[in-house]
């Protein structure tokens, strides 16, 4: 393909985009309305992601020893924690003796010291708050914790289930999210192959010239396609625009109201950071629409 | 150039166009396909345009095979043919000379090839004052002349005319045809469809008769024969 042969063809195709601006106009809204879903549904998702995986991270296994346990045997425990920190499953650990525990009751119960009269800190177990590197590591580790004798096994505690119950809603959320998304792509890539069928139609009788006079398929496919991906790469600026501010009104919104309703650590990630990632599948996503659109509508006047 | 061994078009629909039609058409010939509607003449161009694949049989065009051609293959095939319609099948949003010109940018033409070649072909069928004019402010025979130029533009090795004086007056007809001929004599192989008994008559080239699919005559410096 020679560079000059380019350059008409893709000047031809420009062209067809302004000269068909009604049915253009229509096709680059639907592109629009297509990945602006797209760009906040994908927001949501990775906001809801990186907010479990932030609150996973955060989790604990809470570990009571035997009060009734040897040195030896609440040794061992400490033992087995400090190995696998070493192997990389526990991120990091603190115990809590039942004397720290006992003076941190008597802060806490400062204004009613009377509850404390009959306790000591003999009736408390120490106990190990331990973090580990990924949630998948807790089923063995807990396991393994339950079988030391120093450990009170019945007192055991890790909120894994509750999270996973979220991350399954999520998944569904995901799929209503996928089949939307299918439904409104296959909308606009309709839309943009029937805008481009009208110019297809508009410029049967040259098509038919071209190919009695022995033009090659892609010579006459390429003004199509330039219409198409222009159509595509216009909707898809456009859209990335109104993702951006959408998503930063949102935002600060939701923050504000995170914030106000006790639960800071609820943050919705920065837009910027994202952004080139957001810019590319919008691009891709665009063009790729309008590629797919001028094919469908090409594709039956090429069989002369 | 163009062989047809025994071969047969049958449409969907179950009409025949072509019926075990054994012809050669030799480089340099000037042809004439006569016959009625529906005798075959057009499926007969179509497949050497390779419009319509045959259904039964071989046909050569320039040394492609028409009957077992890979479709990346058709455009090259097509580069080697001129083709004349009734119709003229101009852009008419483009000057004489962009219709010229439009058929040199399809096959890449370099634009220093362009620019020397339009006028020329224009020069040829006698247009060159025209070149600026669009195909609505052009009679007929100039519309006519026009696509004779595209079609010659590219340098084909054969020409093919399909009731290319149809919608002209007789003397606009005999324009044209003398035009063919002239082409003709340059080397070109020269093959029209045509109804004009007079012309056929007058000019004295082989002739080449269908009747319903099948080859009737086939005569050097025939006559228009009527087969009804």
């Amino acid at each position: 393909m020679k560079i000059r042969t380019v350059r008409l063809l893709v000047k031809e195709g420009t062209f067809n985009v302004y000269k068909n601006k009604l049915m253009s106009f229509a096709s680059l809204a639907t592109v629009i309305a297509t990945l602006f879903i797209l760009g906040l549904v994908l927001l949501i998702v990775v906001n809801v992601t990186t907010n479990i995986d932030n609150m996973k991270k955060d989790l604990e296994v809470v570990a009571f020893l035997d009060r009734d346990a040897s040195i030896l045997e609440k040794e061992e425990v400490g033992l087995y924690i400090e190995e696998n920190r070493k192997a990389g499953i526990v991120l990091s650990y603190r115990l809590e003796t039942a004397d720290e525990f006992f003076e941190s009751l008597k802060t806490d119960l400062r204004n009613n010291e009377k509850l404390l009269d009959d306790l000591s800190p003999e009736l408390f177990p120490d106990c190990y708050y331990i973090k580990l590197n990924h949630p998948d590591y807790s089923d063995d580790f807990i396991a393994k914790l339950k079988l030391y004798e120093g450990i009170d096994a019945d007192w055991i505690s890790y909120p894994k289930d509750e999270l996973e119950k979220l991350s399954g809603t999520l998944s569904v959320i995901n799929y209503v999210t996928i089949f939307i998304l299918i439904v409104l792509i296959v909308v606009s890539i309709l839309l943009i192959s029937n805008t481009i069928r009208l110019t297809v139609f508009a410029r049967r009788k040259e098509i038919e010239i071209m190919k009695y006079v022995g033009a090659l398929d892609w010579f006459i496919r390429l003004p199509f396609i330039v219409e198409g991906m222009i159509i595509g790469l216009a909707g898809s600026l456009v859209s990335f625009f109104f993702t951006s501010q959408t998503y930063s009104w949102i935002r600060s919104g939701l923050d504000t109201l995170f914030a106000s309703a006790g639960v800071p650590n609820l943050k919705m990630i920065e837009f910027n950071p994202v952004a080139l990632r957001v810019l590319v599948i919008y691009v891709i996503f665009g063009m790729t629409m309008g590629i797919i659109g001028s094919f469908m509508s090409v594709r039956k006047h090429l069989n002369v | 150039m163009i062989r047809f061994i025994d071969a047969t078009k049958v449409y969907s629909n179950g009409v025949v166009g072509l019926k075990n039609l054994t012809v050669r058409i030799e480089k340099g010939e000037f042809v004439f396909v006569i016959g009625a509607s529906g005798s075959g003449k057009s499926t007969f161009l179509k497949l050497i345009m390779h419009e319509e694949v045959p259904t039964e049989g071989e046909v050569y065009v320039n040394g492609y095979s028409v009957h077992d051609m890979p479709r990346h293959e058709i455009p090259y095939l097509r580069r080697s043919l001129g083709v004349v319609f009734q119709d003229f099948r101009l852009l008419p949003n483009r000057t004489a000379y962009d219709n010229v010109a439009f058929a040199m940018q399809i096959v890449e033409a370099l634009p220093r090839e362009i620019r020397r070649q339009v006028p020329l072909a224009l020069g040829l069928v006698g247009l060159s004052k025209k070149a600026k004019a669009y195909p609505n402010q052009l009679s007929g025979g100039e519309q006519q002349r026009i696509v004779l130029a595209r079609a010659l533009v590219n340098n084909p090795a054969v020409l093919i005319a399909d009731e290319p004086t149809g919608n002209l007056d007789p003397k606009t007809s005999w324009e044209i045809m003398n035009l063919l001929e002239e082409i003709n004599q340059r080397g070109t192989t020269v093959i029209v469809a045509t109804h004009e008994k007079s012309i056929v008559d007058a000019m004295k080239k082989r002739v080449i008769v269908l009747d319903r699919g099948e080859l009737k005559h086939d005569e050097q410096k025939g006559l228009y024969i009527n087969e009804n």
